[in-house]
C-alpha cells in the first residue's frame, strides 16, 4: 500500500486538485484512471511525472490505428522458434557427421515456450510491483482493442499466448493505469464502465498561472499577463481550434527568448501567433476581431 | 443498503447498477469515504463515463443525499436557497454565522461545506472514538448541548474510520441518510454542526482545515450552469450544439479493423530466396478505405437552413480522417444528372456516378418534398439505380419524422431509399444499417 497516498504534482507538474483526486481513487481502487479533455491540457504527462517524480517503473504503449492486443501484451515469437526448432535439427545432423560445434539457440530451449514470449508493456507492468502504465491515446485504436482488455482489467490477469503462463498481479501491487483519449470515437461502455473516468477542465487564468510558473520559473510576470491576456481572449472569440496550454507553453518559450519589454510588445503585436492558432480561418477571424482598423495583420503573422 | 441509489441516478440518465454499489462499498472499505464530499467525488468517478453525463449526476446527487431539488434551467444557487435543507442548516448554525447574514455568502459556505473532501483537510484522529460519542438517532437540540469546546475541536479534524467494520459502516450511513430525508429532520444530519459526516453528526470535520484548491462547490455551480456538462438532445435535428454528436456517429461508417494475415505469396518468394527455409512473412490488414458520396439537395427554401450545416459536419469528418468525399447537389429530385458545384453548373451524369466503385457510401440529403408531377419516372429510375448499384445508401431527412406521412413524395422516396431523419440519432441509425450490409 505504499504508493497509494495522494500525489499532487510535482515541481514540474501541476496535477489539479480533482484529478489528483481522481488518480487517487483510481490507484486505491485498483482501477485504471481514464482521462478525457482538451488536447494539450497534459493528460499524458500526468504519468510521466508520476513515474518520475516517485521513481517507479514505467510503461508506455502508444496506441495507433494498427493495436492489437498481442502487441500490448504479449507475442510469440513464430520465427525465432522455427529458426531455433532447425537449428536443432542442424545440430543432430551436425553431430551425427562428427562436427563437433554447435549452432547457438542464444539459450532460448525450444521445449520452454515461455522463451519465445515478447512480452508487451502490459505483461511487463504487471509482473513489475507498483509500476505505472500509460496507454496513450487510446480512441486511435481499433475498437476492438479496448473490448480486447476487459478480461485483463476486471481480473487482474493476463494469458500468455502459446506458453500459457498467467501474469497475475495483486491489488494492493497493480500498476498505476493511465488511460488517455482524446475522444476521436467513442469507447466501449463496458470498458468505460472499468474505468475511473476523468474528464479534465481547462485550467482557468490563475491555475494557468501556476503552470506556466512550472515551465517558465524564470519568466516575467508582466510577460505573462499579457500573454494570458491575449490567451484567453483567442479562446472566448470562439476560433475552430481553441488554442491549448501546450501551445500558450510553446508561445511563451518563444517570447522569453527577447527582453522583457520587447516581449511584451511582441505579445500584443501577436507576433508568433503561428505557435497558436493553427487554420488560415482562424488568423482571418482573429484579424478581424482584433484589428478591426484593418492593419495589416495576416501578412505580418505569415511573415514569421 | 442504499438500495435506491442506482435506480435513482438511472432515472436522471445516469447509467448506474449493482456494481456501483459494490465499487462504493469497497470504496468506503479502502477509507475513501469520510465526507459527504467524498462521497461526491468518488461516485462521480464512480459513474461520470462522459463530461455530459456531469450535469445529470450533480443534479441526481443533490436530491439523493441533501434532498435538493434541481428543477430543469435551475441554478444550483436558488435550489439551494429554496430548499429545506438548507433552511434547516441555517437555524442550526446559527450561532457559528454570527453577524454574517447575508444569504449569498451563506450559500457559499454551505456548498464549501457539502463538497469539502478528506482531499480538503489535513489532521486525521481516531474515528472509533467520535463514533461511539455520537448517535445517530440523537435530536439535533441535544447534540448542541452536548457539544463541548473540546468536541468541536476535535472536530476541526478528521475522523479515521479504517478501525471499523464495513458493515458498521454502511448501516450508520444508511441511517443517517434515510433521517437526512425524513420529513421531521428536514435534512441537519448530515450537515449537522458544521460536521458533514456520512454518518452522522460526530462526523468529520468542522470547518475542516484547508489544504488549499478552490473548492468542489465552485465546480458543482459551474457544472450545473454550463450546458456542456449535459447531454445533447440527439433526436433534435442537426444544429450547431449537437453537430459534433452526429459526427461521432458518422465516423461509425468506418469500420477499423486491424488483424495480422498471413501473406502466402511473400512468403514463397522469401522462403524460396532463402533457399527453402519457410519463415512466415505477416502483413498488417489494412482497414478498409472508405469513401464517401454526398448529394445534397441545395434548391429551395426549404433546405437552405440545412445546406451549411451539412457541409459543416462533412467537412469536419473530412479533416478528421484522410479519405475520399465528394460532394454533388441536386434540385428537389435526383434526374438523370447532379451537379458538382452548389450552384449546380457544372453537372455530372448519373451513369458516371455508377461507375464509381459500390462500396461507396452514399448519403442523400434533402427534405424529399416536392410537387408529386416533380417526382417523374426517371427520378425514381435514377433512385432505384443508385439503390442497386450502391449497397450502402441512406437518406438523411431534416424533416421531422411525425410529419413524413404528410408528404406524398417523402412517402414515395422513402421507400425506393432508406430514410433517417437528420439528427444525431438518425444519423447513427442509418450508419448501423449501412454496416450492416456487407
Amino acid at each position: 500500500m505504499a504508493k497509494k497516498e495522494i500525489w499532487t504534482g510535482s515541481d514540474e507538474y501541476l496535477c489539479d486538485r480533482e484529478l489528483a483526486q481522481a488518480f487517487h481513487i483510481a490507484r486505491t481502487l485498483g482501477m485504471p484512471l481514464l482521462i478525457e479533455g482538451e488536447p494539450g491540457t497534459g493528460k499524458t504527462e500526468l504519468p510521466l511525472q508520476y513515474a518520475k517524480e516517485q521513481g517507479l517503473e514505467l510503461f508506455v504503449y502508444p496506441t495507433g490505428s494498427k493495436s492489437t492486443v498481442e502487441q500490448f501484451v504479449a507475442k510469440f515469437d513464430h520465427v525465432k522458434y522455427l529458426r531455433d526448432s532447425q537449428i536443432e535439427i542442424l545440430n543432430a545432423q551436425r553431430a551425427e557427421k562428427g562436427v563437433q560445434s554447435a549452432l547457438s539457440t542464444g539459450g532460448r530451449n525450444t521445449e520452454s515456450l515461455a522463451d519465445y514470449v515478447n512480452k508487451g508493456p502490459a505483461a511487463l507492468a504487471y509482473s513489475t510491483p507498483n509500476s505505472v502504465l500509460l496507454i496513450d491515446e487510446i480512441d486511435k485504436a481499433p475498437r476492438e482493442f479496448p473490448n480486447d482488455l476487459l478480461y485483463a482489467l476486471s481480473h487482474r490477469q493476463f494469458i500468455m499466448p502459446e506458453s500459457g503462463e498467467v501474469i497475475t498481479c495483486s491489488e494492493e501491487e497493480m500498476p498505476a493505469i493511465v488511460i488517455t483519449s482524446n475522444r476521436e470515437q467513442e469507447l466501449p461502455t463496458a470498458f468505460k464502465g472499468r474505468c475511473i473516468y476523468h474528464y479534465i477542465h481547462f485550467p482557468d487564468a490563475d491555475t494557468m498561472r501556476e503552470i506556466v510558473a512550472k515551465h517558465h520559473p524564470q519568466i516575467d510576470n508582466s510577460i505573462v499577463d499579457a500573454a494570458l491576456d491575449i490567451f484567453y481572449h483567442l479562446r472566448r472569440i470562439g476560433l475552430e481550434r481553441s488554442p491549448t496550454t501546450r501551445e500558450l507553453l510553446n508561445w511563451l518559450k518563444y517570447v522569453r527568448t527577447f527582453s522583457s519589454q520587447e516581449a511584451i510588445q511582441k505579445i500584443e503585436q501577436l507576433d508568433g501567433i503561428g505557435t497558436l492558432v493553427k487554420t488560415q480561418s482562424d488568423l482571418e477571424k482573429i484579424q478581424k476581431a482584433l484589428f478591426k482598423d484593418g492593419e495589416d495583420f495576416a501578412k505580418r503573422s505569415t511573415s514569421n | 443498503m442504499f438500495a435506491s441509489l442506482p435506480e435513482h441516478f438511472r432515472s436522471y440518465g445516469v447509467a448506474s447498477d449493482v456494481r456501483t454499489l459494490l465499487l462504493f462499498q469497497k470504496a468506503i472499505q479502502k477509507g475513501l469515504i469520510r465526507t459527504l464530499g467524498d462521497i461526491y467525488t468518488v461516485l462521480k468517478s464512480i459513474l461520470v463515463k462522459d463530461v455530459s453525463d456531469l450535469g445529470p449526476y450533480t443534479a441526481a446527487y443533490y436530491k439523493y443525499f441533501l434532498n435538493i431539488a434541481i428543477d430543469h434551467g435551475e441554478s444550483l444557487h436558488d435550489a439551494i436557497l429554496r430548499s429545506e435543507t438548507f433552511r434547516q442548516w441555517k437555524t442550526d448554525n446559527l450561532d457559528r454565522f454570527g453577524d454574517d447574514k447575508d444569504l449569498d455568502a451563506l450559500v457559499d459556505r454551505f456548498l464549501e461545506e457539502v463538497h469539502t473532501t478528506t482531499y480538503d483537510i489535513k489532521e486525521v484522529l481516531d474515528g472509533k472514538a467520535l463514533w461511539n460519542k455520537d448517535n445517530p438517532e440523537l435530536e439535533d437540540e441535544t447534540l448542541d448541548i452536548d457539544a463541548g469546546d473540546a468536541e468541536r475541536k476535535a472536530l476541526e479534524q478528521l475522523a479515521d474510520y479504517s478501525d471499523l467494520s464495513l458493515d458498521e459502516l454502511m448501516e450508520r450511513m444508511q441511517k443517517v441518510w434515510e433521517q437526512q430525508r425524513g420529513k421531521h429532520s428536514g435534512g441537519s444530519h448530515w450537515i449537522g454542526t458544521g460536521g458533514i459526516s456520512p454518518y452522522g453528526h460526530g462526523g468529520a470535520a468542522k470547518d475542516g482545515i484547508r489544504v488549499g484548491g478552490t473548492g468542489g462547490g465552485k465546480m458543482a455551480r459551474r457544472i450545473l450552469s454550463d450546458r456542456k456538462f449535459f447531454p445533447v438532445d440527439t433526436d433534435a435535428i442537426l444544429n450547431d450544439n449537437n453537430v459534433d454528436a452526429a459526427l461521432a456517429a458518422l465516423k461509425g461508417v468506418q469500420q477499423e479493423t486491424s488483424e495480422e494475415t498471413l501473406d502466402i505469396p511473400q512468403t514463397i518468394d522469401k522462403g524460396i530466396k532463402r533457399g527453402g527455409l519457410f519463415i512466415p512473412e505477416m502483413e498488417f490488414g489494412t482497414s478498409k478505405k472508405l469513401q464517401v458520396l454526398l448529394l445534397i439537395d441545395n434548391g429551395g427554401y426549404s433546405m437552405d437552413p440545412y445546406v451549411k450545416i451539412v457541409r459543416t459536419l462533412f467537412r469536419k469528418m473530412q479533416t478528421r480522417f484522410a479519405h475520399d468525399l465528394e460532394t454533388f447537389y441536386f434540385h428537389n429530385t435526383i434526374y438523370d444528372k447532379v451537379y458538382s458545384d452548389s450552384q449546380r453548373r457544372k453537372s455530372i451524369s448519373i451513369d458516371s456516378l455508377l461507375s464509381k466503385n459500390p462500396d461507396y457510401r452514399v448519403f442523400i440529403i434533402g427534405d424529399a418534398s416536392m410537387a408529386s408531377y416533380e417526382l417523374s419516372r426517371t427520378s425514381i429510375a435514377s433512385y432505384k439505380a443508385l439503390t442497386t448499384h450502391f449497397k450502402h445508401c441512406s437518406w438523411l431527412n431534416p424533416e421531422p419524422m411525425k410529419y413524413w406521412h404528410y408528404t406524398f413524395t417523402i412517402q414515395v422516396i422513402k421507400e425506393l431509399v432508406p430514410m433517417y431523419p437528420l439528427s444525431p440519432k438518425g444519423i447513427e441509425e442509418a450508419v448501423r444499417q449501412m454496416n450492416r450490409i456487407i
